[in-house]
């Protein structure tokens, strides 16, 4: 969308807006509009959507690292306070001089400010049948308002990665063994249905096996990340979209899945080379454990291993160094309380030494929250399901997000979306 | 003494063996349990507590030469043959597990244990084909077609045979009765696509009275109340301890349902299960509990009836006699028989002071919502509670003495009735404040049609009303908006025509109220309005105007929440 369009189409009730301005309600413009995102920002959320169809529309705008919680700064205009009016993020004009007192105050502290200027396109994979769970960067991205397009293995096979600029995998089990929900939850429907789906997939893709197709998906997300693509990646998509990567010509797929049993030496025969970021892991060789390897910290399915959920905390970078790090981290919050998926966590000992680690808590094996770099593209992973329902169950309700505009968590996965607009050369990292 | 010591020794081992378990460190507990084998070899706890903690450590192999060796220690205990069978099942082992499982078959040829062991197994091992083979198997070489019922239900239900699962269930009943909670929770789960064809196969042909009453309850937990009961009533026709047993269960499963058709049910289940109960205090107190359930499902004649019933039973106790006493105020209440009502709280002496004192109220509540103003407030006479001053407050309201009311419902403040109350009480409140004078009887009349359900008449005499003030020289603090607002609320909720007049209604107040809080207020009604008329585009349309226009309103934060509705931002739960 041009800029004329988004002028357009946020001036859909112009009459109106007039009539707003005769009873001279209209603040006059100033030259430039700030929206805080420190704790006096009304919806952290939506705020990051009002400067994603900014950027969308042409317009430049700067991303304000480390200053009052990572703040944007768009220029003034009047569809822009209609915008953040009407979803209800606060904006604060702010005049030339005090423009100059914000660059004064980020030149001599640990801040930067980033220019933000192309919108990324952005791709979610899910199944075109709609699974019984949700996916937060989905509910995300619906929230603050931010489009994007729904892509699944027909999609990644068939080559249309190439088309978009951000890519994100939520509840994904590439190891092709649906989760091993059957130990759960045999004979639902929904499980029945999405075996059925995921076998049909395959023979239509020509792969002899779930796992296989499933492996072939993983190795197509790798290429797009190589071929310079930004891919975000939670819960179980995190864990087994490497341990697949990491399996190309073994078979760690459980008897039920692709009617034969674990090859018993597959931990000695993994190519950790080809994962993104974790080596060394051992893969569960139990078909009978709801685990898929020693990569997750927490093991929420498995009694005997499940660990507490403690808090996890956000690393202070140096913006001017590390802009890349730093934009990840930009929240209000920098302890945030951790919550449960599939895959939780990320053991230490398990990450590639390349990895740059965004967030752990103190004390404990595992982090939460890493990112790296592979080919031309960038890679962010994060542990857990949903940062607002921290033991999320399959059938719950979804998280309205209205009722947490401030999540910090849900904030990481926004910065995730922003990330790719921002000006490639600014970024040292 | 000595001897004591020593076989204590293994007991305060295992018992360390299951406090390291409890608290998660099973190599450590494992460790202990061998240890304790190693001591008595067909120790069980020990054993059993190894089947619990090696398959965690991926172990599980190590337990197969101790439960062999337990086994083969004492080969008639049935415990430790069923720890081996397990054990050869979960370590993939099927010839050594039919070995095992036939040969105790053998030593045993009336027992389902072994069958029953082999396959449960087996269905923990999620080989539902396998177990289900061993349990046709078991029922062949026992003869019993009825045996392992609820097994073969179980492993129907796993692989998505609902019909199969009931077929099952309904034969294990004749020989299991005592299994038909657990039947009914369990099919009671079906998908929806389902239940048809089970409700079906339970009740063709002629049922047993078993499968009748499983179909029942199924029925009614799937939302079916009155076909549930017409499909149990016959089930328990015939007096037995065991009819009255599940016609009050029937009823208590009714009872977690709030729709008229389940109290309606309730009811009829309650007083079948009077009738086969001894006459006496349960039979009374059931009937009691009949006629309040009638009450609330709207049938004052059922009520009636069965309260006479009470009334005759020379057994009844006297708690039973004042619930039913209470229940025939309320019936003559609800039936609109408040005079009969009314001699009723002045001459039965059976009637509790607290239960008097209530239904006191509830007269007067239902004499002021039928208009006898005057008789309502004789009513509460001689009353000073909270309550009633809220109701006086109303009373006062319907007259059309507006500072009265608005001073009695400051005086009942949130304390009176439930948060519903409170907050209709608050919401009244907010619009007194917002008129002039002390008096205005057509707003009292208004508001008592509006009480009394007429809401059509509620609203053309609501909107007369607010004409009368603006006319009478009210400006935008006369109050009239706020009036017409009302009116324009009521009249959206009606037929088309009523809402064709509540959006002429909201468009005259936004247009006329300014920056008063009626405007923005009118404006979401407007747009709720809209919505759902399914003009969408119109109501994001008010929704944003409202949002920009008056940013400072107390309701924008609710446009914000309607727009991403209309918009269909907000997930569906």
């Amino acid at each position: 969308m041009k800029r004329r369009e988004f002028v357009r189409s946020v001036g859909r009730t112009a009459a109106l807006a007039v009539g707003a301005d005769l009873l001279g309600l209209a603040p006059p413009l100033s030259s430039q509009l700030l929206i805080p995102m420190d704790e006096s920002q009304s919806d952290h959320l939506k705020a990051y959507g009002v400067t994603y169809r900014v950027v969308q529309a042409g317009i430049k705008a700067e991303w304000l690292l480390n200053y009052r919680g990572g703040s944007f700064l768009l220029p003034d205009g009047p569809a822009i306070r209609r915008d953040a009016a009407l979803v209800g993020v606060s904006v604060e004009p702010v005049e030339d001089a005090r423009v100059t007192a914000i660059r004064g105050e980020i030149e001599a502290s640990n801040m930067d400010a980033v220019p933000l200027e192309k919108a990324p396109k952005v791709a979610v994979y899910v199944p075109p049948n709609v699974p019984p769970w949700d996916d937060a960067v989905t509910m995300a991205l619906q929230y603050a308002g931010i489009q994007f397009d729904k892509v699944w293995d027909f999609e990644v096979l068939g080559g249309k990665l190439a088309g978009y600029d951000w890519l994100h995998l939520h509840h994904e089990d590439f190891t092709g063994q649906f989760s091993k929900f059957y130990l759960i939850y045999a004979g639902q429907p929904w499980l029945a249905e999405m075996v059925r789906f995921n076998a049909d997939a395959a023979k239509q893709l020509g792969a002899a096996t779930v796992p296989d197709l499933k492996k072939a998906v993983a190795r197509r997300i790798r290429e797009y990340v190589g071929n310079g693509g930004f891919l975000f990646a939670m819960c179980t998509a995190t864990e087994t979209l490497d341990l697949a990567l990491a399996a190309e010509r073994v078979d760690i797929a459980a008897v039920f899945a692709d009617g034969t049993p674990m090859d018993p030496q597959a931990d000695a025969k993994l190519d950790w080379s080809k994962a993104l970021a974790f080596t060394g892991a051992h893969v569960e060789p139990s078909p009978q454990i709801a685990s898929f390897s020693d990569i997750d910290g927490h093991q929420v399915n498995a009694p005997a291993r499940r660990q507490p959920l403690g808090a996890f905390k956000l690393f202070n970078f140096s913006a001017k160094i590390d802009p890349v790090p730093t934009l990840l981290v930009q929240n209000h919050r920098q302890v945030i309380p951790d919550f449960y998926g599939l895959t939780t966590s990320f053991l230490r000992t398990r990450l590639k030494p390349s990895d740059i680690v965004l967030a752990d808590e103190e004390g404990a094996p595992w982090v939460k929250y890493i990112n790296g770099n592979h080919g031309k593209g960038t890679w962010t992973f994060f542990g857990g399901h949903d940062p607002e329902d921290q033991q999320h169950q399959i059938g719950d309700p979804p998280t309205d997000l209205s009722l947490h505009p401030h999540s910090p968590g849900y904030r990481l996965i926004l910065n995730n979306v922003l990330f790719p607009a921002a000006k490639k050369r600014e970024l040292k990292t | 003494m000595a001897l004591l010591a020593a076989r204590s020794l293994p007991a305060q081992a295992i018992g360390q063996g299951f406090e390291l378990e409890r608290s998660g460190q099973y190599e450590q507990a494992a460790a202990i349990y061998l240890a304790t084998l190693r001591a008595e070899p067909t120790n069980i706890s020990a054993l059993l507590g190894l089947e619990r903690v090696l398959p965690p450590l991926n172990r599980l192999g190590e337990l197969l030469p101790v439960a062999q060796r337990a086994a083969a220690a004492n080969p008639s205990n049935v415990a430790l043959r069923g720890v081996l069978l397990r054990t050869y099942v979960a370590l993939n082992e099927p010839d050594s597990a039919r070995a095992l499982a036939l040969e105790w078959a053998r030593a045993a040829p009336r027992d389902e244990a072994p069958y029953r062991e082999w396959a449960m197994a087996l269905e923990d091992a999620h080989r539902h084909a396998a177990a289900r083979d061993v349990l046709l198997a078991g029922r062949r070489a026992l003869g019993r077609a009825g045996a392992f019922g609820i097994e073969m239900a179980e492993l129907s239900q796993l692989s998505g045979d609902w019909e199969g699962a009931a077929r099952e269930w309904a034969a294990a009943l004749t020989d299991a009765p005592v299994q038909l909670p657990n039947a009914a929770s369990a099919l009671g789960e079906a998908p929806d696509g389902q239940r048809e064809h089970i409700a079906r196969l339970l009740t063709d042909g002629t049922p047993s009275p078993l499968a009748r009453r499983l179909a029942g309850e199924l029925l009614l937990g799937w939302g079916q109340p009155l076909r549930g009961w017409a499909v149990f009533e016959p089930s328990v026709a015939t007096p037995s301890a065991d009819a009255a047993f599940a016609a009050r269960r029937f009823a208590d499963l009714a009872g977690g349902r709030n729709t008229p058709e389940a109290r309606r049910v309730r009811a009829l289940a309650l007083a079948r299960y009077a009738d086969l109960s001894p006459p006496g205090g349960v039979a009374a107190r059931a009937r009691a509990d009949a006629a309040r359930a009638f009450i609330e499902a709207g049938d004052q004649v059922a009520a009636r009836a069965v309260l006479e019933r009470v009334a005759q039973d020379s057994n009844a106790p006297p708690d039973a006699q004042r619930l039913a006493q209470r229940a025939v105020v309320e019936a003559l209440i609800e039936g609109g028989k408040r005079d009969e009502a009314g001699r009723q709280l002045a001459s039965n002496a059976r009637l509790s002071a607290d239960d008097r004192a209530s239904l006191r109220l509830r007269l007067a509540r239902a004499s002021m919502l039928a208009g006898e103003l005057d008789r309502a407030e004789a009513e509460l006479a001689r009353d000073s509670s909270v309550e009633t001053i809220a109701l006086r407050g109303w009373i006062a309201l319907y007259r059309g003495r507006l500072s009265d009311a608005h001073r009695l419902f400051l005086a009942a403040g949130p304390y009176a009735g439930d948060r519903r109350d409170a907050t209709e009480r608050t919401e009244m409140v907010a619009l007194l404040q917002q008129l002039p004078g002390d008096s205005y009887p057509a707003l009292g009349g208004a508001l008592l049609l509006l009480a009394q359900g007429d809401s059509v008449r509620a609203a053309a005499a609501l909107r007369l009303a607010a004409g009368r003030l603006a006319t009478g020289g009210g400006g935008e603090g006369s109050g009239w908006p706020d009036l017409l607002l009302l009116a324009g609320r009521v009249a959206a909720r009606l037929d088309t025509a009523q809402q064709r007049s509540a959006l002429q209604v909201f468009d005259e107040v936004v247009r006329a109220a300014g920056q008063g809080a009626a405007a923005p207020a009118a404006e979401l009604e407007w747009a709720r309005l809209l919505e759902r008329r399914a003009e969408t585009a119109e109501a994001i349309r008010h929704l944003e105007h409202l949002i920009l226009t008056y940013p400072g309103s107390a309701v924008v934060p609710e446009a914000r929440r309607e727009l991403e509705r209309a918009k269909g931002a907000i997930p569906r739960s």
